[in-house]
């Protein structure tokens, strides 16, 4: 091996060749190429972690680079896995990299996640925190979790025995998942680019803790981390009882409490040029599920104002439209507001939720052919 | 009884974390009851209570000067 790319490391006292070689042998799949996964990767690489598979499924966009740090300007558009694994294996060609261009599912999971000895998930949603997480509790995937809200971040490893033989997941914080838009994700409530930063440059210091047998990983610990007072507070997890993950790789694939294959959610996502065509239909209601405050303001003559925090009290009234479309900022209460409806009018009504929101669209809601 | 309440992420919107002394509960499952009453935006979150920094799995009896943490799920990346 050629050693001087990693001296300053191999140097440290307790690392050596040794743990260099481990790193060299270690398999690492890092799934979600975001604000978590780029220094995540970037670290990982750099360290010569052998072979690195990155799961993404999304393209760059504008609002995507003050945080996702391998990307550049001219990259928005293209695929992350595609640019991410350019630019890594330039900063490192000596490693292998892998892109996994595709969204995580429970047909897809567990193949993905044999070819791997450590999960790192850097994802940023809780359908597929949640799949990971069964995964990687069904295979004893040891699985770094990395999260982050506001100013605020959460860390810990999971599925690795403590020195008490135990082991916990992250059902064992929270056993069941919030149901859609009930807590707020970075598109709605903002994050600093730096927090994802911290994070996931803590993350990958975790992996490769766990990699080399350095220090004390965050075995059956939450960290959280607050950036504005630069607080660290760490909580002991132990085991739950109150839940039931499967045992075998068929009972996982028959498991129906992730919302992707979850039944009936049938209501539809729409964007801007499907939505101008519902218009034209004779019995459609758009709906802006935005609270009062809420800009840009939309033509209250044709977008109905019914805010979330009013929600409730609407669903009780009987809405006479045949097809109902929601929207709101980002697409993420819409998709709250489209569920709620269709639980009440089940396959009776069309229901659509506007992907993206408004931000996405912002061009055909400030033309003024949008008035009319 | 006295206790401190370290509250993060929402949490902290509703509850501020502070010394809170709070009368007639014994044990969590009671000062969840007392503070969803006191806060009631509370009741409407997922969150979950650490006690002396371990998360808590079943119903604890609390003493005087205890820390109980509450916890919401994260999941932006």
């Amino acid at each position: 091996m050629k050693t001087e790319r990693y001296d300053r490391q191999i140097i440290l006292q307790g690392f050596g060749e040794k743990a260099q070689s481990l790193l060299s042998a270690a398999r690492v799949l890092v799934i979600g190429a975001g604000g978590l996964g780029c220094p995540i990767l970037q670290y990982l690489v750099a360290a010569g972690t052998g072979h690195i598979g990155i799961v993404d499924d999304d393209t760059i966009a504008l609002s995507n680079l003050q945080r996702q740090i391998l990307f550049s300007t001219a990259d928005v558009g293209k695929l992350k896995t595609i640019v991410a694994v350019e630019r890594l294996q330039e900063m490192n060609p000596e490693i292998e990299i892998k892109p996994f261009n595709l969204r995580i599912q429970k047909n897809n999971i567990l193949e993905l996640l044999k070819m791997y000895d450590i999960i790192v998930d850097g994802t940023d949603n809780f359908d597929s925190r949640y799949l990971i997480n069964d995964a990687c509790t069904l295979l004893k995937k040891p699985l770094i979790f990395a999260a982050v809200s506001g100013y605020e971040g959460q860390l810990a490893i999971f599925n690795v025995k403590d020195h008490q033989g135990k082991a916990t997941n992250y059902r064992d914080i929270f056993p069941v998942p919030p149901q859609a838009g009930e807590i707020p994700n970075c598109a709605e409530n903002g994050v600093l680019g730096v927090l994802p930063g911290i994070i996931g440059t803590m993350a990958a210091a975790e992996a490769i803790k766990m990699i080399t047998g350095s220090g004390k990983p965050l075995i059956n610990i939450l960290l959280h981390y607050n950036l504005l007072n630069q607080e660290q507070y760490q909580m002991h997890i132990t085991p739950a009882t109150d839940y039931n993950l499967p045992t075998t790789e068929d009972d996982f694939l028959k498991m129906n409490n992730h919302h992707d294959l979850e039944s009936p959610s049938t209501y539809i996502e729409v964007d801007a040029i499907q939505m101008r065509a519902l218009q034209q239909l004779p019995s459609t209601l758009l709906i802006d599920v935005r609270e009062r405050h809420e800009v840009p303001a939309l033509d209250p003559a044709t977008y109905v104002k019914v805010p979330m925090s009013e929600f409730d009290t609407f669903l009780n009234t009987d809405i006479q439209e045949e097809n109902i479309l929601l929207l709101c900022q980002h697409g993420i209460r819409s998709v709250a507001a489209a569920e709620a409806l269709q639980e009440k009018y089940g396959h009776s009504k069309k229901i659509y939720s506007l992907k993206g929101g408004i931000v996405k669209w912002r061009d055909h809601f400030l033309t003024p052919s949008n008035e009319r | 009884m006295e206790l401190e309440i370290i509250s993060f992420g929402k949490i902290a919107e509703v509850i501020q974390s502070q010394q809170l002394k709070i009368p007639d509960v014994s044990n969590t499952e009671e000062l969840k009851i007392y503070l969803e009453k006191s806060f009631p935006l509370l009741s409407k979150m997922k969150y979950k209570l650490a006690l002396n920094k371990t998360i808590v799995q079943e119903n604890l009896e609390l003493k005087n000067n205890d820390t109980v943490a509450l916890m919401p799920p994260f999941s932006g990346g």
